[in-house]
């Protein structure tokens, strides 16, 4: 029984991380999107966020059935309580893609804005902490996920840079004021997603060592 | 559809057993019965292969098809109904004869004797219940040696031998302990690829873990039945969850 009951396992695993895929790839073309002003690119990930949206259910729905049916405990019970949860973190994080590249439209026709390149930074990285989380998760490797928990302070002060610099531009020249906006809700979208990436490594050291780093829980025990 | 009754009912004596049972158990999936002690589960298995003929006083009505034919038909062929239709039991029945014996019986009662053509069909019996490895130098010993769960193999091989249609299970691991509970659901999943299976089961998580379809019977009565998911998960009926969630059973 063990071993079909591994094998269920293993599969909400494969299907999580093919979602994990979709949504790295969301994400990858919202900023191009964003980038070349390109509303086809936009277009592409409204589409895939209702695949995402349909395979977010689906496997919510599988961890569910494998709960009542096999009544799990232990690292198993963590597994698929884990991926519940990744799981609505990565669609969240679809949701975020299609925040992004909604901010397409508002940018066409609109003067462009210099020296805005802290944003590309700061996407790059919160590709690479995605990309992390969903290694850590695939290989349910510790360290990593502890890895992305702390390069989350990075990004937010990323965000706090692009935030400064767009306010001056917009202080500097209020006909900038369209352009910057819509760059200020990507910035913002990107530090969501690095949240969320966040909470995903999270719940990785959850899945393998049972404990929890939320909220500074285990600090918080000490003191 | 494998099996389909309508309007079944059964009554032992004056009791009425069966209420008025609708059914319909798929082809190659398992399907599993479950409901408290005496709800009738047993009973309807046991009218599937006409077990409940060599109890005094049975009265059956309404139609029992098995694979397009109404086996309480007059006309019915009752060993060969048997021989499609085999039944494992709450405590392995194997024969006091060899291990070979006990699997080689069957094909004998339908007279093949050819020793090369015996050796064949023990071999693949046994290899079908994953236990031909763990025995090919204990053919000739008794049956009566093996484990339990071995034992309950065995039996299970036994039917094979004839090959059936559908295997019908009764508490087949209520004698075994959990690590060989779980070795023979293993066996039942590998077994539904060519088999049909019906099994009742007082071991709801057992049902729960691999039955394809559930049936909740109570007071004689089908209340319920549908794909495990929906059983488990959502159930229709307010008995079942109440059994299901053990708020009485």
């Amino acid at each position: 029984m063990d071993r079909h009951f591994d094998e269920e396992l293993q599969g909400v695993k494969k299907t999580l991380l093919e979602v994990a895929a979709m949504v790295e790839d969301s994400i990858v073309r919202s900023l191009d999107a964003v980038k070349k002003q390109n509303t086809k690119a936009a277009e592409k990930v409204f589409e895939m966020d209702h695949e995402i949206d349909r395979r977010e259910m689906a496997i919510e729905d599988q961890c569910i059935e494998l709960i009542a049916r096999h009544q799990p405990v232990g690292a198993d019970l963590r597994f698929l309580i884990g991926v519940i949860k990744i799981n609505n973190d990565l669609e969240r994080m679809g949701d975020h893609a299609v925040n992004i590249a909604t901010q397409v439209e508002y940018l066409i026709d609109k003067p462009r804005i210099k020296n805005v390149t802290n944003i590309w930074s700061m996407a790059r990285e919160v590709k690479e902490m995605l990309k992390m989380s969903v290694e850590s998760f695939m290989s349910n490797d510790v360290d990593q996920a502890q890895q992305v928990c702390e390069r989350d302070n990075i990004v937010d002060e990323m965000r706090d840079e692009v935030i400064r610099i767009l306010l001056t531009h917009m202080l500097e020249g209020p006909e900038k004021i369209g352009t910057a906006i819509p760059l200020l809700l990507v910035a913002k979208n990107l530090e969501r997603i690095a949240d969320l990436s966040t909470n995903i490594c999270e719940d990785v050291i959850y899945i393998a060592q049972a404990r929890v780093i939320k909220h500074h829980a285990e600090k918080k025990k000490e003191q | 559809m494998i099996i389909e009754t309508a309007n079944l009912n059964l009554y032992y004596g004056t009791f009425h057993a069966l209420i008025n049972v609708n059914l319909s158990i798929k082809e190659n999936i398992i399907t599993g019965m479950i409901g408290p002690s005496g709800c009738g589960k047993s009973t309807l298995l046991r009218i599937f292969n006409r077990m409940n003929d060599l109890i005094p006083n049975v009265k059956i009505t309404g139609s029992v098809i098995v694979d397009k034919e109404d086996i309480y038909a007059p006309v019915s062929d009752l060993i060969m109904l048997r021989k499609r239709v085999g039944m494992v039991f709450q405590r392995p029945n194997a024969f006091p004869l060899s291990v070979y014996d006990n699997v080689a019986y069957g094909p004998r009662v339908w007279g093949i004797n050819d020793r090369k053509t015996l050796d064949r069909i023990v071999e693949r019996s046994l290899n079908s219940v994953d236990l031909f490895d763990s025995v090919k130098d204990k053919l000739k010993h008794s049956a009566l040696s093996l484990s339990a769960e071995k034992q309950q193999r065995l039996c299970i091989a036994r039917l094979l031998a004839v090959e059936p249609e559908v295997l019908l299970m009764d508490e087949p691991c209520s004698a075994l302990d959990p690590i060989a509970t779980g070795k023979i659901e293993e066996l039942m999943l590998e077994l539904k690829k060519k088999y049909t299976i019906v099994i009742v089961t007082h071991n709801m998580q057992q049902a729960a873990r691999i039955a394809d379809e559930v049936g909740f019977m109570l007071l004689g009565e089908l209340i319920e039945f549908d794909n495990s998911r929906k059983i488990f998960t959502n159930p229709g009926d307010k008995r079942t969850f109440e059994y299901i969630s053990g708020r009485f059973g």
